[in-house]
């Protein structure tokens, strides 16, 4: 197995967890985006159309749209379908709010092209650094 | 950032759960824009009211709080809700009237004023310079700019907060650097009407993105005039604050952008998406009437009656409403309806089957067709009355 990737980002809500990862290189908006119900990303010309946000290492550049957006992540949690952690390029007042109401552990500053759908990541939000280790045939 | 003794313990969780996310929600907030501190407010206003704009997932977490025993430290009003208790409660589904009531009442125990009005700049004169948390872009636009408070453009989550804890973080337009003109603005031909008013925010909102401009040529304009222009600024930007009377600076520095007659009138058609004659719902009162604007409107109606088959939505405060009473009495006796708590756009206008909206506010003409799922008629007060009375 192959050493895993360090990379450095800022803590945004702290946490810790390891998982898969889901990454886009789109915004998204969570108010119309996604499902409240399942975590299902509901916008049609979205890269990730389809998939389930639930327990993943969720990878998007930053969050837009209605600050409502923020509430659904809480929603998501209380559901436990929420993902188990964000990481962002930039993180935005309206993810930032989400992942504090619903204690979604959350880091920022990472280039998100260095991580692959499939690709388990490790988040420590406490410190605020994560570790990748690369899947065979992530996409 | 820099917290005082009391806040790092509510930030650790001495006061309760309510207050500490409300904490964290400022603290991070502050953080992610450099603030160093937290500065007191002395009021907070607060979007995301109505239950059609909301769904479930909010209402979860706003009862979370009320429940809690969060309560607000400073004079905290609500935007408006999706319905009325005269009118709509009627003629729409009584469980989405029971789920609305939820929500305000969630928001009721939380020591909100239930204003549910997006001009709470009516209700209460601002200090001059009083630093505020106030959601609900056209009033933030307003209260900087006219009221001269100063306030960030706060989201629904992050104005409840600074409401709960009495405070927010200082960056942004809380600090005098932030609050420069960068742009200079100058009009081709003086501006005729409230609609050329918002024509001309829509068109500045998207090519200025954050940046403030001084616009010349409107030292004379009614602030009834300048609500719509911030209002439809704010709609198509992210800018927070104009200028109309310029402040003693150089100039010789400053971008200068020119706008035309055809700009404007390009915008307005843009605004308009159908070339039906007969709208199903004339509205105006987005933002929310002014005394002044529901005078206007009922001098211009008369002693007319309104056409078969039409219907004319006036939308305002309470407040207002009360104030304007021998007014709005005269204009609801002509058949048309002065709303309060609510207006169009976050109302379930589809499900009353309205499918055209004809309307004075570019603000509404912009998001009737996604919000409402309606065809728009933008147009001036005058034409709306025209359309919606005989002779």
């Amino acid at each position: 197995m192959q050493p895993p990737i360090i990379l450095k980002g800022r803590k945004i809500v702290e946490g810790y967890c390891k998982a898969e990862a889901l990454v886009s290189t789109k915004p998204i908006s969570f108010l119309g985006g996604v499902d409240p119900a399942d975590g299902k990303i509901v916008e049609r010309d979205h890269d990730l159309y389809g998939e389930c946000i639930k327990d993943k290492v969720l990878c998007f550049p930053h969050g837009h749209g209605s600050t409502v957006g923020s509430y659904v992540l809480y929603s998501l949690a209380k559901k436990k379908c929420a993902p188990k952690a964000i990481i962002n390029e930039n993180a935005d007042p309206v993810v930032v709010v989400g992942a504090i109401i619903a204690n979604i552990p959350m880091v920022d500053q990472i280039e998100i092209k260095q991580i692959k759908t499939g690709d388990m990541v490790e988040v420590d939000a406490y410190k605020g650094f994560i570790k990748i280790w690369k899947e065979k045939g992530a996409k | 950032m820099y917290l005082t003794r009391e806040e790092e313990r509510i930030y650790d969780g001495e006061f309760g759960w309510a207050n500490q996310i409300c904490m964290k929600i400022l603290v991070r907030l502050g953080e992610l824009f450099h603030a160093k501190r937290l500065i007191p407010i002395s009021s907070s206003h607060v979007s995301g009211v109505s239950y059609k704009t909301l769904g479930d997932a909010p209402t979860e977490f706003i009862k979370a709080l009320a429940n809690a025993d969060a309560k607000v430290k400073v004079k905290s009003t609500l935007n408006p809700q999706s319905f009325d208790c005269d009118f709509l409660c009627k003629r729409l589904p009584s469980d989405l009237w029971e789920k609305q009531l939820n929500v305000l009442d969630c928001f009721k125990k939380m020591g909100f004023k239930p204003s549910l009005t997006c001009t709470p700049y009516y209700l209460e004169k601002l200090q001059k310079n009083a630093h505020v948390a106030w959601a609900e872009s056209s009033a933030v636009v307003y209260a900087n700019s006219i009221m001269g408070a100063w306030t960030n453009r706060e989201g629904g989550p992050s104005a409840l907060a600074a409401a709960i804890i009495g405070k927010t973080p200082d960056y942004g337009m809380h600090q005098a650097e932030n609050r420069q003109p960068k742009v200079l603005v100058k009009l081709e031909k003086p501006l005729s009407n409230e609609t050329e008013f918002g024509a001309l925010g829509i068109f500045l909102g998207k090519i200025l993105k954050e940046e403030i401009p001084i616009i010349q040529g409107l030292q004379k304009a009614s602030k009834d005039n300048l609500k719509q222009l911030g209002a439809a600024l704010a709609t198509a930007g992210m800018t927070n604050m104009f200028y109309y009377k310029t402040p003693r600076m150089q100039m010789d520095k400053i971008e200068k952008i020119g706008v035309s007659a055809e700009d404007l009138k390009r915008t307005i058609e843009k605004l308009t998406t159908t070339s039906t004659q007969t709208p199903d719902l004339i509205f105006v009162g987005c933002p929310h009437c002014s005394l002044n604007e529901i005078r206007k409107t009922a001098e211009l109606i008369g002693n007319r009656k309104i056409k078969k088959q039409t219907e004319f939505w006036i939308c305002t405060s309470r407040h207002i409403k009360e104030k304007a009473k021998k007014y709005a009495e005269k204009i609801e006796k002509s058949g048309a309806h002065v709303l309060t708590d609510t207006c169009a756009v976050v109302t379930w206008t589809e499900k009353l089957g309205i499918k055209t909206i004809m309307t004075n506010s570019a603000k509404t003409a912009h998001y009737a067709p996604t919000l409402n799922k309606a065809e728009t008629i933008l147009a001036p007060l005058k034409e709306c009355i025209k359309k919606a009375y005989k002779g």
